[in-house]
């Protein structure tokens, strides 16, 4: 196994200074590439209106991706530009704070309160398909386990923190991580289009990316490529998803413990709250704040704006630190029991947003 | 890939960061010091 294969999301250090100052090549290229994309989409647009043409509209969300994809995956990115590339993750939590702007309370409480009667669904669809694969694919129990979190909770943030949890090897973490990430990646190709030929409403496609999408980072991605309301919802879905991350990691470190395979947890409160995701925090004061009028229309507008712009950061991210080959390289029998209940997971959670959509 | 997980497990105190530098921004526009954020 390649010792450095795959740019798993880091954070960097914050506290010296000096490591501050290596993050500025990398945020500076995330900000070149994000910025490319949205020059890219609106020239187009802009040649297309000038010479009466009619071509579809590209989002400057695929062209960041893309370009930072090329970009990994031809000349590699520099260890320079490491550190700062690895923020996405910090612009993504940023973004998704300033989103809370743009949500009233109630529209939070009713949506939230539908994804998580949706996401209990998809959890235990999620959790038993995978458990079952990883039994015929015989792949080892602790990392059926992470695949299983991985793809029921929130990516990577949550096989990490399973990981410490049950005392999993870091091969194990590794597999799952390279499976949930390169299924990340497909979905951002599938998802829009199967959104689009189903004719889902905003809504419909964005319960079911931030159902089924298993990273923060892409389902707001997939989100953003259907549409900017489609992607609101998919970032509501997802955080919802995101704030259980404590309530299955505790289940399953339980399961470990009472096999002897992990240490106990003594206070599972304290245990719930270290994994609560604080992001959520931050987005449901914001929206607490917008529903009592605490800004004017423009402050809300520049707020929203503040989103798009670490949006913009994060998907410029998701495309360079993900490399192809070094997926590749990761073994396939990870990735096919990840494919295989991934596709079943967004059959079921499409039939159940879909059903959903129509009656509630 | 070991050091890279191991370091994974930082990401979570990217929540505070995240969300104070959110706060400092949304104060200064709500006090007016930005006051228009284009896109």
């Amino acid at each position: 196994m390649a010792s450095t294969s795959i740019a798993v999301p880091q954070a960097p250090s914050f506290w010296p200074a000096l490591k501050f100052l290596q993050l500025i090549p990398g945020v500076l290229l995330l900000g070149a590439i994000g910025y490319l994309g949205k020059f890219i989409e609106q020239s187009l647009n802009a040649y297309a209106r000038a010479h009466h043409l009619t071509i579809p509209n590209i989002e400057y969300v695929l062209w960041a991706i893309v370009i930072g994809l090329v970009v990994s995956n031809t000349v590699g990115v520099p260890r320079v530009f490491q550190a700062g590339v690895a923020t996405y993750e910090f612009w993504l939590k940023a973004g998704i704070v300033f989103l809370g702007v743009r949500f009233l309370l109630g529209d939070v409480l009713k949506l939230g309160g539908l994804s998580l009667a949706l996401v209990g669904i998809e959890l235990t669809v999620a959790i038993l398909v995978m458990t079952l694969l990883g039994r015929v694919f015989k792949l080892s129990p602790k990392l059926t386990t992470l695949l299983a979190v991985g793809s029921s909770i929130c990516g990577v943030s949550a096989i990490i923190a399973t990981k410490g949890a049950i005392e999993a090897d870091d091969e194990d973490a590794s597999l799952a991580i390279a499976a949930i990430l390169a299924l990340g990646g497909l979905s951002l190709v599938f998802f829009p289009l199967i959104g689009h030929a189903l004719h889902l409403s905003d809504r419909a496609y964005g319960l079911w990316a931030g159902l089924a999408v298993d990273n923060t980072a892409e389902a707001t991605a997939a989100g953003a490529l259907f549409s900017d309301a489609a992607a609101k919802i998919a970032v509501l879905a997802k955080t919802t998803r995101n704030a259980l991350i404590g309530f299955v990691v505790l289940a399953y470190a339980i399961y470990w413990a009472s096999k002897g395979q992990a240490s106990t947890i003594e206070n599972k409160a304290s245990f719930l709250w270290q994994k609560f995701p604080k992001f959520v925090l931050g987005f449901l004061l914001l929206s607490l704040l917008a529903t009592f009028h605490f800004f004017d229309k423009g402050q809300i507008g520049s707020i929203a704006n503040l989103s798009r712009w670490a949006f913009l950061l994060t998907f410029a991210g998701v495309g360079l630190r993900t490399n192809i080959r070094e997926l590749g390289k990761q073994g396939w029998r990870p990735f096919v029991v990840g494919a295989v209940g991934e596709i079943g997971i967004a059959v079921v959670t499409l039939a159940i947003v879909v059903v959903a959509d129509r009656f509630i | 890939m070991a050091e890279e997980v191991k370091k994974s497990r930082f990401t979570f105190s990217l929540d505070a960061w995240a969300v104070w530098a959110a706060l400092s921004l949304v104060l200064l526009v709500r006090l007016g010091v930005v006051t228009k954020v284009p896109w």
